[in-house]
């Protein structure tokens, strides 16, 4: 098999997500690449907790949609992640003998051959005393029965284990061999092996897209970072207060969100590169602060990682839902650009990018991460930097200080930023309109020139095609637009339907905002119709595009509330209903994916 | 004994500028008869003491008619958004230690929709300046109740009889564990500047509280001829500014006596934020940029 996806569910003491790990890291160690993400209940701790890893040796786009593997500890526990662990029809379900369900009786409809009990809690307690050792009876069966890499699985239990003593360590060992012993002598007969990975073990680093954005900040030359904490964006914060001050830089956890990114402001008006994280509801409250930057012109990066909303939502599961309030809470006549890294090893480079268009431009930026992106953990390519710039702003020189102003109306409409220090750069930044000088004004016509000045800086941006993936079929007649986390799933999707010889093309905009027409434009050229795919109730990428572009005469939006797992095997199944000649089901602006396929 | 400004690394560096360096060209939007003219002319005085060039001198406000003063010098300032000029400055002390910060801003700026900063500056201990100009009303925005109008103010904008008690504002820093606290007046120009002074000196996160009078929407009966009427040195009086409990105990007369001074000076500073910062940087090995690739 080139393909594996793996999901367990248990109680928060069953060690189900520590499994996951596990995987994890034997996979790295082998060559594989692999994607694990983790879903909990609500509460603290305790309560449910689930995870799943998809496994291949190429690289993988996404985490998949449906599991092929289920492994069930809990019925109840397990039937509470039903959009995390969705199954089909021939997924193999290994359950808790103990659970006492017959399995023509599980509560799910998969086939009754493909259906498991296995006595993990007899095992544990056999081998290694205690049922804590059940999740490395789990990973044995798993080793056995998938071809899942034995010596890895044994290294990561040693490391793990060792320096809890001895006899913890020989109990897991023990209760991994029984997971191992027990499915040797009860085969599945199915055949269901993970291919070996290739042989060439380039270098890989596991990581998430909270790390990477913060990794991809101190790259970029980050040296401030102001945030407060915030399920999912914590992490950011958590990062750069263990690793900023080793890069000379400072940190603050701010006593309230506004402070977070006004302390930020203020970093960046002392000349330095600087950042803020949060989620939907702290962004809300930073966007007062982020209209000042925009009026005074200041560089910043506000990284908002999506969670389920509005309000305090779903603040644990995935959504696309903050397109609109990144675009549009700004007052005044307001652009700032808005990026969308596509997956965790993309976090990176969407950061310094962010970076350098807040430098290039003197402006806030935001990058719109989401939950999925930036918690699932993933083995991933050592970063390559040989593409990437690194922007610095632009400092007036001796000449421009002799009578300097700072905000000098010229030909890009970027003019030189000096800092307090600088000798002769002394200036008066404000969120009250001003002149060249930084006078305050309530002039129209000053009004007007400067709003001009602040709105046509971004045209080269708009022309930055780099910051667009295009796949597929140039001259196809249907194509997909997806972005964030779920291009992955449109980019698995049309590799699969050109297989099938369907010709068709995805545009996936990192740029999201300012909306780049000639971009859009060109992909719709030869398209007759178009789906955006989003992980938002209304579609919300969809409706931006058809404010500035030329859409196709069949344009629709397929679209998903969070928390709810836009699968492949969907997109595919979309694809091949859209290449049919006769249907009218895309000229309605808003299809649902059920129906239509 | 004036404590040494060790937040500033690399000593303070001293020019000889005089009150026309410090003072812009901008012409002030304040009423003929503003306290905050007094205000801004005791700044210039003790900035020309302090002897730091303007380029130095970053000075951050929030928005107010008393958040115009940044502009009325000649320092890099920033006339910020409505209640945020504390973590601004914080962020600009935290990029760049060396320079001198001074913030300030009205009652409504600090006590109202910027009050929920004030404890977090002073717990953090920044060697920041914070000057409010406390007016005891909404002047910018013609003439409402602020957080320190007394019970029972009537003004233009606000017919009926304030029902809130007030906010005291001296009492606040006091609690909140300000290790420097002190309250001016603008008609006693001198007295001031040298709090200001005094204020920027100290290390650490100091307050002054300007009793500056609104002529406009104030209370007619409280304006600077009156004020100096009843005005009460505390250093006159013989207050010892080290005991704190004293000190808490003439701040509860805020509202009724009118004192002027150091209410608190905490004799043994402790360390700012900026020198814990830089033993927390100091700790580890340094890194570049490239190593946030491993």
């Amino acid at each position: 098999m080139q393909d594996l996806i793996i999901g367990m569910a248990g109680s928060g003491g069953d060690g189900i997500v520590s499994a996951g790990e596990s995987l994890l890291s034997a996979f790295a160690e082998e060559g594989y690449y692999a994607l694990l993400s983790k879903s909990f209940g609500s509460q603290i701790r305790g309560g449910e907790s689930s995870c799943r890893v998809r496994v291949s040796p190429n690289p993988v786009l996404n985490s998949g949609g449906e599991i092929d593997v289920a492994v069930v500890l809990n019925w109840e526990f397990f039937l509470r992640f039903s959009g995390d662990l969705s199954v089909h029809e021939d997924t193999v379900v290994i359950y808790e003998k103990k659970s006492g369900v017959a399995p023509a009786d599980i509560p799910l409809d998969v086939k009754l051959e493909r259906v498991f009990e296995a006595p993990m809690e007899d095992l544990a307690m056999q081998s290694a005393g205690v049922l804590q050792a059940k999740n490395n009876v789990v990973l044995g069966l798993l080793t056995e029965w998938f071809g899942l890499p034995e010596k890895s699985i044994v290294n990561g239990i040693v490391k793990k284990f060792s320096k809890k003593g001895e006899d913890i360590l020989q109990g897991n060992l023990k209760a991994y061999q029984a997971g191992r012993n027990y499915a040797v002598e009860h085969p599945l007969g199915i055949h269901m092996k993970l291919d070996k990975p290739r042989l060439e073990k380039n270098k890989r680093i596991i990581s998430d897209g909270n790390e990477m954005c913060a990794r991809g900040a101190l790259y970029a030359g980050c040296q401030f970072f102001g945030g407060y904490p915030i399920t999912p964006a914590s992490e950011i914060m958590q990062y750069m207060q263990k690793e900023i001050w080793k890069y000379g830089g400072t940190c603050l956890q701010a006593e309230d969100e506004i402070a977070g990114v006004a302390a930020v402001l203020g970093a960046s008006y002392a000349g330095k590169k600087a950042m803020t994280a949060t989620s939907g509801p702290g962004f809300s409250l930073k966007t007062e602060v982020l209209g000042l930057a925009s009026a005074a012109e200041f560089p910043l990066v506000c990284i908002n990682v999506q969670r389920g909303g509005p309000s305090t939502g779903m603040p644990t599961k995935q959504e696309q839902a903050d397109l609109f309030t990144a675009v549009f809470s700004a007052h005044g006549d307001t652009v700032r650009p808005v990026l969308a890294p596509i997956n965790a090893a993309d976090a990176f480079p969407t950061t310094v990018e962010a970076f350098n268009i807040a430098e290039a431009y003197q402006t806030p930026v935001i990058v719109l991460s989401d939950q999925e992106i930036a918690q699932s953990k993933g083995i991933l390519p050592v970063i390559d930097v040989s593409q990437l710039k690194i922007v610095n702003r632009l400092e007036p020189n001796a000449e421009e200080l002799k009578s300097y102003q700072r905000f000098k109306i010229t030909e890009t409409g970027v003019s030189p930023i000096s800092r307090p220090g600088m000798f002769g750069g002394n200036y008066l930044a404000a969120g009250l309109e001003h002149d060249e000088k930084g006078a305050p004004s309530s002039n129209g016509e000053m009004h007007s020139r400067m709003n001009e000045k602040r709105l046509q800086k971004f045209n080269p941006l708009k022309q930055r095609e780099d910051l667009f993936i295009i796949e597929g079929d140039r001259d196809a007649t249907i194509g997909l637009i997806a972005w964030g986390n779920v291009a992955g799933i449109a980019q698995e999707a049309i590799r699969v339907a050109r297989t099938e010889g369907i010709k068709v093309k995805l545009l996936i905009p990192k740029l999201l905002y300012p909306i780049a027409e000639e971009v859009f434009n060109d992909f719709f050229k030869s398209l007759s119709r178009c789906v955006v795919i989003e992980q938002s109730h209304q579609g919300q990428l969809y409706r931006i595009i058809r404010m500035w572009a030329n859409v196709p005469k069949q344009f629709t939006s397929v679209s998903k509330s969070g928390a709810n797992r836009i699968s492949p095997r969907e997109i595919i199944q979309l694809i091949r209903v859209m290449g049919q000649p006769k249907t009218d089901k895309f000229n309605s602006h808003y299809c649902d994916l059920l129906n239509l396929i | 004994m004036i404590a040494p400004d060790s937040d500033n690394i690399g000593a303070p560096k001293s020019c000889s500028c005089t009150v026309k360096d410090y003072k812009s060209d901008l012409k002030p939007i304040w009423c003929p008869g503003c306290g905050d003219y007094g205000v801004v002319a005791a700044v210039y005085r003790a900035l020309v003491n302090i002897g730091r060039p303007p380029h130095e001198i970053a000075f951050v406000s929030g928005i107010g008619c008393s958040s115009r003063i940044p502009g009325y010098t000649t320092a890099y300032g920033f006339n910020s958004v409505h209640g945020r000029a504390l973590p601004i400055a914080q962020g600009i002390k935290m990029a760049n230690p060396e320079l001198l910060v001074l913030v300030a801003g009205g009652d409504g700026d600090g006590f109202s929709i910027g009050g929920g900063h004030v404890p977090h500056a002073i717990r953090r201990n920044p060697d920041l300046t914070y000057l409010v100009m406390d007016n005891q009303v909404y002047g910018l925005t013609k003439g409402q109740v602020s957080p320190t109008s007394a019970r029972g103010t009537k003004t233009p904008a606000a017919q009926y009889a304030n029902i809130d008690e007030p906010v005291n504002p001296l009492l606040y820093a006091l609690a909140y564990g300000a290790n420097f606290v002190a309250q001016g007046i603008p008609a006693d120009l001198e007295g001031l500047s040298k709090l200001i002074e005094e204020a920027i000196r100290y290390p650490g996160f100091a307050f002054v509280n300007i009793q500056s009078p609104c002529v406009t929407f104030g209370d007619p009966e409280n304006q600077m001829k009156a004020q100096k009427a009843k005005v009460r040195k505390l250093e006159a009086e013989g207050h010892d500014s080290t005991n704190h409990l004293r000190a808490m105990e003439l701040a509860k007369e805020y509202g009724t006596s009118l004192y002027t001074g150091v209410f608190y000076r905490n004799p043994n500073p402790p360390p700012t934020y900026g020198q814990q910062i830089k033993e927390m940087q100091n700790q580890y090995p340094k890194k570049t940029n490239l190593d946030a690739l491993v």
